[in-house]
């Protein structure tokens, strides 16, 4: 039966040749095999003998269809998903990246700026739709989804807006992937951090706000600034609630191990002649400075983002400053997320850091707690 | 009384703040933002300012960058209105225009970029006589000229970003086609960056085997798979995107990142980018238009030559006289 099994290979070339005829922006990726028959098994039906460039040039060996690793999916097309997936695209953390968004128009054209720049990264398969089943077996989804920020809006006056949202999101989301781990960004992130927990059925562990990761990554950028030295080599930790309430850890500030608490007995107090306070201050307003003057921000939160993907997706057991569930630490006793110090792996939060505060940064944190529940109780959640 | 600094630091030497690996971004929109962040990302700078008119979305795109650096190796972020804040740039890349319209070609342009460079091309020279310039603002090929006779700086120094972009699409989207990922699928286009560009077809090839060997209608109107689809489809998916999302960023931004690394690092990669290509395929005028250069750290030290058949050679013309139609009217 050579004849045969010989029209049956040029049929499946063919097919496959036009399979990928497909417009720019839309999947299958490069790694689709040649052989894949367009219609059930192989059949003899009379077909063109035309053979293909593709079938002419590659022998195809195998068949399997590939299988995602690492799989990372994106909510959200806006200015903060973007700049998350240029991060991760140039970071090279996964095999395949997938965006969602409702307005289908902007998502296609971000999706095809990406894949135009394909021969410079290392990701092979960059896909989009409107429908959540692209998001299938990822192993990570990053929520950016919502509205924004307005001009002088806090973080809290966003709730309502974005609750709605969420609770068509995350079925999604879980339905395609039951194992993935999800980070929130969108804000107020500890509070979506908490309805996303609920709305989802998984573990704690799986769920993390990007929390006080930016507004600590400022802290040490702010701290070099005024040492004369890079923001890797200075430690810091801003905890609690991201956003006007966070809380700087003083006591965690320092360079080489050497606190600068030990240095300068005022640090962050308002007697503190170097105002060091001022700081913190500075990390408070300017997101909103940002906003004022470019109407958003995105590339340190995108960057921040990359980072604590790259811990998950890596199994690194780095520590970031993330927002989780926090009942039972510091006297809470309200179920809400505030950031404390995660050490963050492929199973999402393996372990909690316990940072041993001050008085009144206990009462602090537990007064974000308390302000946090008084509107998750309000919500319908 | 000590401040915190002192007592923890003991200062050695005094620090020379001089960079050596300084980028300039003129231009803080789209394009020139996602030219900064994929420099940062790969480590391309130690110095990085941008340039703009628009001081508060100036200050704020910096802002933003600066609280990323935790995440990146560039030490320094700088920014101003006022062009000393490019001093001693190895490298300026200019983004500054005003943006392609939905539907509007990159020629018509033209007069209004003119302007803006006349603007923008002196002080940057004044503050780096000694820059390489990455001329990415369209029409690039027209604007490269602008800026090279603006400069009073040798042409090899005046680098268009040219058909890198446009040979990317090209290379992504036969990749597609074949099962391959882009960096294995060679294709060159070349000529004007724009509707005139020229696909070298013949050249076309994966593991050194020509696509044309396999197929002798590559690239014409009779080939049933319909390659020449690919170039159509590079020469509109500018347009298409500027149709969806409004502008192009991305893509853009990588293929000059790609040839920011090769000019700071010396690599000598070969690149399809705009240059002088007077006295090559018959070309008489001063105009400029992408053909393969070899970049280094002089900037197109080389050019390769390609052997163009009759009917490459006929488009290439073309898209000289395109491009030359434009620029001989233009007043600066």
């Amino acid at each position: 039966m050579g004849w045969a099994v010989g029209v049956c290979w040029a049929s499946r070339r063919v097919g496959a040749a036009r399979a990928r005829f497909l417009s720019v922006g839309m999947a299958p990726g490069p790694r689709q095999p040649a052989g894949v028959p367009l219609g059930g098994p192989c059949s003899v039906t009379p077909v063109s003998r035309m053979a293909t460039v593709q079938g002419e040039l590659i022998k195809n060996l195998t068949s399997k269809e590939s299988v995602p690793h690492n799989k990372i999916s994106i909510v959200g097309s806006g200015s903060v998903g973007m700049a998350c997936a240029i991060s991760i695209l140039m970071r090279g953390l996964s095999d395949e990246l997938a965006l969602v968004d409702v307005n289908e128009g902007r998502l296609k054209g971000e999706t095809m700026d990406l894949q135009h720049g394909s021969l410079f990264v290392k990701m092979p398969k960059i896909v989009s739709s409107k429908d959540y089943q692209v998001t299938a077996n990822s192993s990570l989804v990053i929520i950016t989804a919502g509205v924004r920020q307005k001009k002088g809006e806090t973080r809290l006056d966003l709730v309502q807006r974005n609750l709605a949202i969420f609770k068509l999101m995350i079925s999604d989301i879980m339905t395609h992937s039951p194992n993935c781990k999800v980070i929130i960004v969108s804000n107020p992130v500890d509070i979506l951090t908490y309805v996303t927990w609920k709305l989802s059925g998984i573990p704690q562990t799986r769920v993390i706000g990007s929390g006080c990761n930016l507004d600590t990554a400022r802290f040490r950028y702010l701290i070099g600034q005024k040492l004369g030295i890079h923001a890797g080599s200075c430690q810091g930790w801003v905890l609690g609630e991201h956003g006007d309430s966070c809380v700087p850890v003083w006591s965690s500030v320092n360079v080489a191990g050497v606190p600068l608490g030990d240095l300068n007995a005022q640090l962050g107090t308002d007697q503190d002649p170097e105002r060091w306070k001022d700081v913190h201050k500075e990390v408070v307003s300017s997101p909103y400075e940002i906003i004022k003057m470019k109407g958003y921000t995105s590339w340190a939160i995108g960057l921040s983002v990359a980072d604590l993907a790259e811990s998950l997706l890596r199994d690194l057991r780095r520590v970031h400053p993330v927002s989780t569930i926090v009942k039972g630490l510091y006297g809470i006793r309200e179920e809400v997320a505030l950031s404390v110090p995660c050490v963050l792996g492929a199973d999402g939060i393996a372990g909690l850091v316990q940072v041993k505060l001050t008085p009144e940064e206990e009462a602090r944190l537990k007064k974000s707690a308390e302000t946090l529940w008084g509107i998750l109780r309000a919500l319908e959640v | 009384m000590s401040t915190v600094k002192e007592q923890l630091i003991k200062n050695l030497v005094v620090e020379d703040k001089i960079s050596h690996q300084k980028i300039t971004v003129v231009g803080v929109g789209a394009v020139g933002m996602a030219c900064a962040i994929c420099i940062l990302l790969k480590d391309l700078a130690d110095e990085l300012a941008l340039v703009d008119v628009a001081e508060d979305k100036l200050k704020g795109e910096m802002m933003d960058l600066q609280h990323g650096s935790l995440f990146f190796a560039t030490s320094k972020i700088v920014g101003g209105k006022d062009y000393r804040v490019s001093e001693n740039s190895k490298l300026i890349i200019v983004t500054a225009g005003v943006r392609q319209q939905e539907g509007e070609s990159r020629l018509s342009l033209v007069q209004r970029n003119v302007d803006i460079m006349k603007s923008v091309i002196p002080a940057l020279v004044q503050y780096s006589p000694d820059c390489k310039m990455l001329i990415v603002s369209n029409p690039v090929d027209i604007l490269t000229y602008v800026v090279w006779k603006l400069s009073g700086l040798p042409a090899a120094r005046i680098i268009g970003s040219g058909c890198n972009l446009d040979s990317a699409r090209f290379r992504y989207l036969i990749g597609e086609k074949l099962g391959v990922h882009p960096a294995s699928c060679h294709g060159w286009i070349i000529g004007e960056h724009g509707d005139s560009s020229v696909p070298l077809w013949s050249g076309v090839n994966v593991a050194g085997v020509a696509l044309k060997t396999l197929n002798p209608n590559l690239g014409t109107d009779s080939d049933k798979d319909q390659w020449k689809n690919i170039h159509r489809q590079v020469v509109e998916s500018a347009y298409e995107i500027i149709k969806l999302k409004g502008y192009t960023s991305w893509a853009i931004g990588l293929s000059v990142t790609n040839l920011v690394e090769s000019i700071l690092k010396n690599l000598r990669r070969v690149h399809p980018v705009s240059t002088m290509v007077k006295g090559l395929y018959g070309i008489k005028e001063e105009i400029f238009l992408s053909v393969p250069c070899i970049l280094g750290q002089s900037g197109i030290s080389d050019i390769v030559k390609v052997n163009l058949n009759s009917e490459e050679e006929d488009l290439f013309k073309k898209s000289a006289d395109t491009v030359w139609n434009i620029q001989k009217d233009l007043v600066f």
